[in-house]
């Protein structure tokens, strides 16, 4: 019987290894098809690590498009982002679970509602809106029009509603304005769930693609995905530089895998808490 | 002076809602009106006038068989990518079990394309189905398959796009699962056992429809995920070849950004806008009466 449920231990560790590897494989090809000379990532069978691995890939891949740019741009937007989201989904969570207004449920079924519409439906009229108020090609357009999140919302509504209404009661009874309770009481007791906001925001924002490419046309203000993406059609590179592209590939996935080993635990949790706002 | 405070309080209350109602209103209420607006007329970014023609958009795509094409293409794109999703999800969290030695590792390795962006790792993918060099031909002749055109045959390139879409997302499936089999009761099992019912049995009949709660949000959620899926079919196939990767969304998109036909767009979005709301809607009912059954 021991011996049986050895093997069968042995059998799921066999199993699982080979699947993770088999998931990871991708970056490791990306990473080594980088150092190919373009001879050797067109010869068959490919080879599973280069004959002489050409660090100088990474340089030429980094100098042969403004990488640096794009990256700031997407850090900085999606930076932008976050803080605006933080405040305004405190804001409307705090209104929506501790005060008292007729409004309240009216805002609350439109707030449902816009959880229901995919926002790729809408990107036609709001392009149309952002460019009536001279919005377009901006870093302001890209940040505003990302500004509110109904996903945010819900996630510190849900942490908020945890919170003991006695608390807000508490501060009121000492003189506390709204605004202090909520940024010196309700935020610090639920800032694991800003911590989620703050991450899965950030990596979705640095990650956009659809919606900041059709509102961007300079390229000075591309985000990496949008860059990444030019680079790769553009110049002839398309099939011609498959090791530079792959170089470039890589710069562009590695801080996100960086931020994910460093924040894993946080970011896993994370996409459970999000299951809640469903449920 | 009650009443006063009374309205003192509303107007606290208002603006404190402002800096999330103002953006909202501007890009999405506001949105979402003027689309319905559209979809009444005809008019091509550039000309002063937008020309009201009616239904005649709602006409016209009920007849262009790229809009039926489109349809079953965004059918089986989710299928294709949901039920992957959430079995090989489902399979992993069942071999990782409840305490596996090492298995956070497994888990690391296999959530990681998650947090990627999906642009650059398409770019990656494209590599590897290349035709003639590609890894994922040479495994196919390594085992003795032939060749398939992955990107490049329209029999294969939605398979080629789906790949990507299931490469990213099976991890995320894993984890509700993970979190779904912990909390099923260990002595219901065990009871279950007694019984005299083996594996597969209890699997069946005590596991499956406890975790059925997460495998029903999982639908709804990807689902409306892969209605939405654009970049990795932007940066493989554009729609092709011959549309057979074209999902409605990319047909919206290409009719809107690239053939300018603004009112025929509107129709199409507001099509997809009944769909996501009749899904909503759909998982609303059923998530009522799941609480009920638990």
């Amino acid at each position: 019987m021991k011996a049986v449920y050895q093997a069968g231990l042995a059998l799921r560790h066999i199993s699982l290894l080979a699947i993770a590897l088999a998931m990871a494989f991708p970056f490791y090809w990306m990473m080594t098809s980088a150092l190919k000379t373009n001879d050797e990532i067109w010869q068959f069978p490919p080879t599973l690590w280069p004959e002489l691995p050409l660090w100088s890939n990474y340089v030429e891949a980094w100098l042969a498009a403004p990488f640096g740019q794009y990256i700031a741009n997407s850090v900085i937007v999606a930076g932008s982002i976050v803080l605006l989201q933080i405040i305004n989904s405190a804001m409307m969570a705090y209104a929506l679970t501790h005060m008292r207004f007729r409004l309240k449920g009216f805002l609350t079924s439109i707030i449902m509602l816009g959880y229901m519409i995919p926002s790729t439906a809408v990107y036609l009229p709001s392009y149309m809106i952002l460019s009536k108020f001279y919005l377009l090609d901006s870093y302001a357009g890209l940040i505003i029009s990302n500004a509110v999140s109904v996903f945010s919302i819900f996630l510190i509504r849900q942490a908020f509603l945890q919170v003991s209404h006695e608390m807000v009661e508490a501060g009121q009874i000492d003189g506390a304005s709204h605004s202090r309770i909520l940024w010196t009481i309700m935020v610090p007791l639920t800032r694991a769930s800003f911590v989620v906001l703050a991450l899965i925001t950030f990596i979705s924002q640095y990650n956009n693609y659809f919606w900041p490419m059709l509102i961007t046309k300079n390229p000075d203000l591309q985000l990496v995905s949008a860059g990444l993406r030019s680079f790769f059609v553009e110049g002839g590179a398309y099939g011609l530089k498959w090791p530079l592209i792959m170089a470039a590939s890589s710069f562009t996935i590695i801080p996100l895998l960086l931020l994910f080993l460093f924040a894993q635990r946080t970011i896993m949790q994370s996409v459970n808490l999000s299951s809640g706002i469903k449920g | 002076m009650l009443k006063r405070t009374g309205w003192l309080n509303e107007l606290k209350a208002v603006l404190f809602t402002l800096p999330a109602m103002i953006p909202i209103t501007v890009f999405w209420l506001a949105p979402l009106a003027y689309v319905f607006y559209l979809s009444f007329v005809e008019w091509d970014f550039m000309s002063p006038d937008k020309l009201f023609v009616g239904l005649d958009n709602y006409v016209y795509l009920l007849q262009n068989p790229a809009f039926y094409q489109s349809l079953k293409v965004t059918l089986l794109f989710c299928l294709g990518s949901v039920l992957p999703i959430m079995a090989g999800g489902l399979g992993l969290a069942l071999l990782l079990g409840r305490s596996l030695k090492g298995s956070a590792l497994y888990r690391t390795l296999v959530f990681a394309p998650w947090v990627t962006p999906t642009v650059a790792v398409s770019i990656v993918w494209s590599w590897i189905l290349e035709p003639k060099v590609g890894l994922g031909n040479t495994i196919l002749g390594a085992i003795g398959l032939p060749a398939i055109g992955w990107l490049q045959d329209p029999k294969w390139a939605l398979v080629g796009v789906l790949l990507v879409g299931i490469w990213k997302s099976v991890g995320w499936a894993m984890i509700f699962y993970i979190v779904a089999l912990r909390s099923v009761p260990t002595d219901m099992l065990e009871a279950a056992g007694l019984d005299g019912a083996g594996a597969i049995q209890k699997f069946m009949h005590v596991t499956l429809p406890l975790i059925s709660p997460t495998t029903f949000f999982l639908f709804v959620v990807q689902t409306i995920d892969a209605l939405q899926a654009y970049d990795s079919i932007n940066v493989l196939t554009q729609g092709g070849p011959s549309g057979s990767t074209r999902t409605l969304l990319y047909l919206y998109y290409q009719s809107a950004f690239e053939s300018f036909q603004v009112g025929e767009a509107s129709s199409i979005s507001i099509v997809m806008i009944v769909i996501c709301v009749l899904l909503s809607v759909l998982s609303f009912t059923v998530s009522r009466k799941m609480v009920h059954y638990n």
